[in-house]
């Protein structure tokens, strides 16, 4: 008898597949495929020649072809992307550089990820550091809890030597000084929130720069919104997965992504909203989320996420409150992130200074700052980041002001790194001018007043 | 007198190929001759699916069995020629229960292997199927890239002693009495070595035999001795995407129709297809409407296709036939059997045979048969080896698989360039010389595109149709210059340009049906770097001697100060408004 003659009925298969039970390989199969994104492109080039990498390295290919190109010769079962995806630093310059919407940096996430977990070896030291690197924060709390041994330890030559040697950490740079209270430890010991309001309320993603290095931020922040009236909330939270993207760990993204959506998205049930006051984590939440993950609750999260400035710019007469209020005689030389670049808010920092009387901050111009984040700090990136930093720190040097400003903690450490100058945050200014408060720089972090350092890691770019 | 040659082929398609590399392989000599390229007719214009036979398992078994014999020897000698995508057909909650039970009995009754999936299980294997596709019978459907496979089996006639010449049209039969004994041929103008002999010249070649495998074009061929050749060509359009939607052969699971099927072929998908009767194989209408219709069917499958990119689109020619007094009047109803017609039997004319109907599929069988048939009247005893002996490129395809070897190549580039080049890659693509990307869209290297000028000389379509180069999203708007660059310095300024010219006009002929939404951006970026980076919307180089540029239209250039008399300044050339309007008007 022929198989033909047996039911053919919606879930039975012909019998002899009776034991046919599918089984999903790759369960993501059906959202990492972005060849329709492809159809966006039309060659322009216009990505090419907007990415710092490739401006100085000749071996980068561009997002050109990291993007749209990779992904339209690849089929369903191919999975050996190219190795040149390590090398973009994610800086996502190509997102707002397109004419036509390809979804470049989804492209090189998705494909770097895919790398990471089909070509690269995870015995390698490579995989090891950069796990380490997109996992800083897993570190981060035993450092706090000995903040002086810890950046005595992290100071010494001997640690940065092994650091080269070993992981391939760059031993140029100075590893950021953990801060000797985290902002957490603050908050639970000033007893949270002082202002209660049910109109006004918001949910700080402080991220894990803002806690461990650099808490002057997370307060000026807690400050800052208090003044306006707000009540603030300090939700649970894990890394916003930026660098863990940025290296293809996109589990370890995942994973906490998770947590922080869901966290979040219980925030926003008690009528807060999301406000992040560094930059990349605000674009992580905004966009990288929803183009790669897809919990409950993660478009919500997403539309409801604010970078700190521009929340208040909306939402309260921001520049009307700073009227008549001063900071005698500052001058900033203020860079942009990529990051917040790519969220359109490039120009407000600026702007919004300009309401104060007596600051004088100098837009040092819409090129790269060439860290991006873990990527700066690998020994092998070093030399290509200073190359990308160059313009940056010409531009600063030119500007007349002595004092660096910046909303993204990395780009901060490499402005002080290239110009010995300390750098603070746009919070820690409006603090300042809104409170009364002494201007703080916490945000320069490096530790970087060394001025060999800063000189021998500008000559080797050179 | 003794002839040109033993055997005399007429048509550079696959039938035609593959009798020329049959019969060469048998030891005969043997020359072809193709009006164009190799696969100019109805071969470069297919949607390029491997049947596995499951599309005739119902109305036409002969076929569906023969069709999945072939699949199975072309997946061995012709491994760099396809892929094995598998195939669904797919059933939507309005399609026919009892036909879906026939499709899957006669797939059985034909032998081949088919299993029944769920809806879910269906869009397990392809994600963007429509979310209510009832269910699908999976088969073993392939793709076949018909470029690559015609020019192997073309390459594999050569390396047997043929004579393959491109680009030569058949103007006459010759006939002496009741025999058919020769062609004359139109060596075609154009650049480069491809013309053996001086373009414009015609030649006499004379044969023991000559075979017609014009397809759509043998009734022509036949009109040349008053032979009747009754057949139908029917055209079908087809519309290639720009990127694989799906990564297995997607068709209707429904009687007949429109629309109906498609087809990953290598980065692109192709949607297929029309059938239509056409009196004549060279002029018939390529409607817009035609294109649309088919996107909004196959939508009905792949909900994504509606608004998905298409990069151009092509209408191909079958061959039908039918034996004279059947009178099918739907050509979807026509057979889709070869029919090999001895002329000495039908129409007492010896020293011919033409063959029709057919598919492409089956190519090789029917060269087989033909071939047969040749050394028969030709009283040659020799057996066909072409089931067995893989084609150029096809050798050992498993341990080049297998190999790590990049060639310093981007990996999807290599890996594209492998598969195009099977176990040629090293020959080609081991160079000391630098390799650069010159197609970006295919990931089509230099080297690549010089073994294709080596085999092909300066005609830059060959150089495409052997290395996918130009077939991308740009349409060659950023590549064929590159490519055109490779010609020189082997070949003449006035030879690259009238290559350039030609293969950008190719591109454009497919384009234009594909002006709306991204490709219609790709054709203004295109338009605007040809025109203001070569001058190619209006080339002075191109423009004939004395009958070019009037430079005394313009007028004195850039206007530079020059002091005056009066100590003011004047600018030069600025000589008013009344002058230069005049100046313009006069000439």
């Amino acid at each position: 008898m022929s198989d033909a003659e047996r039911p053919t009925d919606d879930h039975v298969p012909g019998a002899k597949d009776d034991e046919f039970e599918p089984i999903q390989v790759f369960p993501e199969a059906e959202e990492m495929d972005l060849r329709p994104g492809a159809d966006n492109c039309y060659k322009c080039s216009t990505c090419d020649t907007n990415c710092p990498v490739a401006a100085v390295d000749d071996e980068f290919p561009g997002p050109k072809f990291q993007g749209p190109e990779q992904w339209r010769l690849k089929r369903q079962d191919d999975h050996d992307i190219d190795d040149s995806v390590m090398k973009c630093s994610n800086c996502m310059r190509c997102d707002s550089a397109c004419p036509s919407e390809v979804p470049l940096s989804q492209m090189h996430n998705t494909a770097r990820a895919e790398y990471v977990e089909e070509n690269m070896s995870k015995l390698s030291r490579e995989y090891w550091r950069n796990r380490m690197l997109a996992n800083y924060r897993r570190l981060a709390p035993l450092a706090a809890t000995f903040p002086r041994t810890a950046n005595f330890v992290t100071g010494l030559s001997i640690t940065k030597w092994l650091g080269e040697k070993v992981m391939g950490i760059t031993s140029e740079r100075e590893f950021p000084e953990f801060a000797t209270e985290t902002f957490r430890e603050w908050w639970t010991k000033r007893g949270g929130a002082q202002v209660e309001s049910d109109e006004k309320r918001i949910a700080y993603f402080h991220g894990c720069y803002a806690n461990y290095n650099t808490p002057e931020v997370a307060k000026a922040l807690v400050r800052v919104y208090e003044h306006f009236g707000y009540e603030v909330m300090v939700p649970e939270q894990s890394c916003s997965g930026t660098p863990m993207f940025a290296n293809g760990m996109l589990d370890d993204a995942r994973r906490a992504a998770e947590t922080n959506v869901e966290e979040l998205a219980a925030a926003l049930e008690d009528g807060a909203d999301i406000i992040a006051s560094c930059s990349s984590c605000s674009m992580s939440i905004r966009q990288e989320y929803p183009e790669l993950f897809d919990f409950e609750h993660t478009e919500d999260v997403a539309a409801n996420t604010w970078d700190a400035v521009e929340y208040l710019r909306v939402h309260e007469d921001l520049e009307g409150e700073l009227e008549g209020t001063s900071l005698d005689g500052q001058s900033f030389a203020y860079h942009a992130p990529c990051h917040s670049r790519n969220q359109g808010l490039d120009g407000q920092t600026i702007d919004v200074l300009s309401a104060i009387d007596g600051i004088d901050a100098h837009d040092v111009g819409d090129s790269c700052s060439g860290i991006s984040g873990t990527y700066g700090w690998k020994a092998e990136n070093y030399e290509t980041s200073m190359k990308i930093g160059e313009e940056m720190f010409e531009h600063m040097e030119d500007a007349p002001a002595e004092t660096g400003l910046t909303e993204c903690p990395t780009c901060s450490m490499q402005m002080g790194h290239g110009t010995g100058y300390e750098i603070t945050h746009t919070l820690e200014v409006l603090e300042a001018a809104l409170l009364g408060t002494e201007l703080g720089t916490a945000g320069s972090g490096t530790g970087d007043g060394d001025a060999d350092a800063v000189d021998g890691g500008r000559r080797e770019a050179k | 007198m003794a002839n040109d040659t033993e055997v005399l082929v007429l048509g550079g398609g696959s039938t035609g190929c593959g009798i020329a590399r049959d019969l060469a392989m048998r030891g005969l000599e043997v020359t072809l001759v193709e009006r164009g390229n190799l696969t100019d007719g109805t071969t470069g214009r297919m949607h390029g699916l491997l049947h596995s036979g499951g599309r005739y398992a119902v109305s036409d078994q002969a076929s569906a069995t023969e069709c999945i014999e072939e699949n199975e020897i072309l997946r061995d000698i012709a491994g760099h020629c396809v892929e094995l995508t598998g195939g669904l057909f797919v059933q939507r909650p309005e399609d026919s229960d009892d036909y879906f039970r026939e499709k899957l009995e006669g797939c059985r009754d034909c032998g081949i292997p088919a299993r029944v999936l769920s809806g879910r299980e269906a869009r397990e294997v392809e994600p963007y199927l429509a979310n209510d596709v009832k269910r699908a019978i999976e088969v073993p459907d392939g793709a076949v890239d018909p470029f690559r496979l015609c020019v192997a089996n073309a390459l594999d006639a050569e390396n047997h002693g043929a004579r393959i010449e491109t680009h030569a049209e058949v103007v006459d039969l010759l006939r002496d009495g009741d025999d058919i004994y020769g062609v004359e041929v139109r060596h075609e103008s154009g650049p480069g070595n491809r013309t053996h002999k001086a373009a414009g010249t015609t030649e006499e070649i004379t044969a023991d035999y000559v075979v017609n495998a014009t397809g759509a074009w043998a009734g022509q061929i036949g009109a040349m001795a008053d032979l009747e050749v009754e057949v139908r060509p029917s055209k079908g359009v087809m519309t290639i995407m720009n990127v694989r939607q799906v990564d297995t052969v997607i068709n209707r699971c429904r009687p007949k129709g429109d629309a109906d099927i498609i087809v990953p072929h290598e980065t692109t998908a192709i949607l297929g297809t029309t059938d239509e009767e056409v009196s004549d194989p060279d002029d018939y209408p390529e409607e817009g409407w035609e294109v649309d219709q088919m996107i909004d069917t196959l939508t009905e499958l792949v909900p994504i296709l509606e608004e998905a990119r298409t990069i151009r689109s092509f209408w191909g020619v079958r061959p039908l036939y039918e034996p004279p007094g059947t009178g099918t009047q739907d050509p979807t109803d026509i057979t889709r059997d070869f029919f090999l017609l001895d002329h000495a039997d039908r129409d007492g004319v010896s020293g011919m045979s033409s063959i029709v109907g057919g598919k492409f599929t089956t190519y090789r069988a029917m060269a087989e048969e033909i071939s047969d048939h040749v050394c028969e009247k030709l009283g040659v005893r020799a057996s066909c080896a072409t089931a067995d002996e893989p084609l150029p490129g096809s050798e050992r395809i498993e341990t080049l698989e297998a190999g790590m070897d990049d060639f310093g190549l981007r990996s999807p580039v290599a890996r594209r360039s492998k598969q195009r080049l099977g176990s040629r890659a090293s020959e080609v693509l081991d160079t000391d010389e630098a390799n650069p990307v010159v197609c970006q869209c295919e990931g089509v290297t230099r080297a690549e595109v010089c073994d294709a000028i080596d085999q092909s000389g300066s005609d830059l379509n060959a150089v495409r149709i052997r290395t996918r180069a130009s077939m991308g999203n740009c349409q060659g708007g950023f590549c064929c210059q590159n490519m055109a660059n490779e010609l020189h310095p082997a070949y003449d300024e006035e030879t690259v340009r009238a290559a350039l010219d030609e293969l950008y006009q190719e591109r454009w002929k497919g384009e234009r049906h594909a002006l709306w939404g991204e490709q219609l951006s790709q054709a203004m970026l295109n338009y605007a770097l040809h025109a203001t980076t070569m001058n190619r919307d209006r080339d002075p180089a191109n423009e004939d001697e004395g009958d070019g540029l009037e430079y005394d239209n313009f007028d004195g250039g850039r206007p530079t100060a020059e002091t005056r008399a009066d100590g003011g300044a004047r600018l030069r050339g600025e000589t008013g408004g009344e002058d230069s309007s005049r100046g313009r008007g006069d000439r």
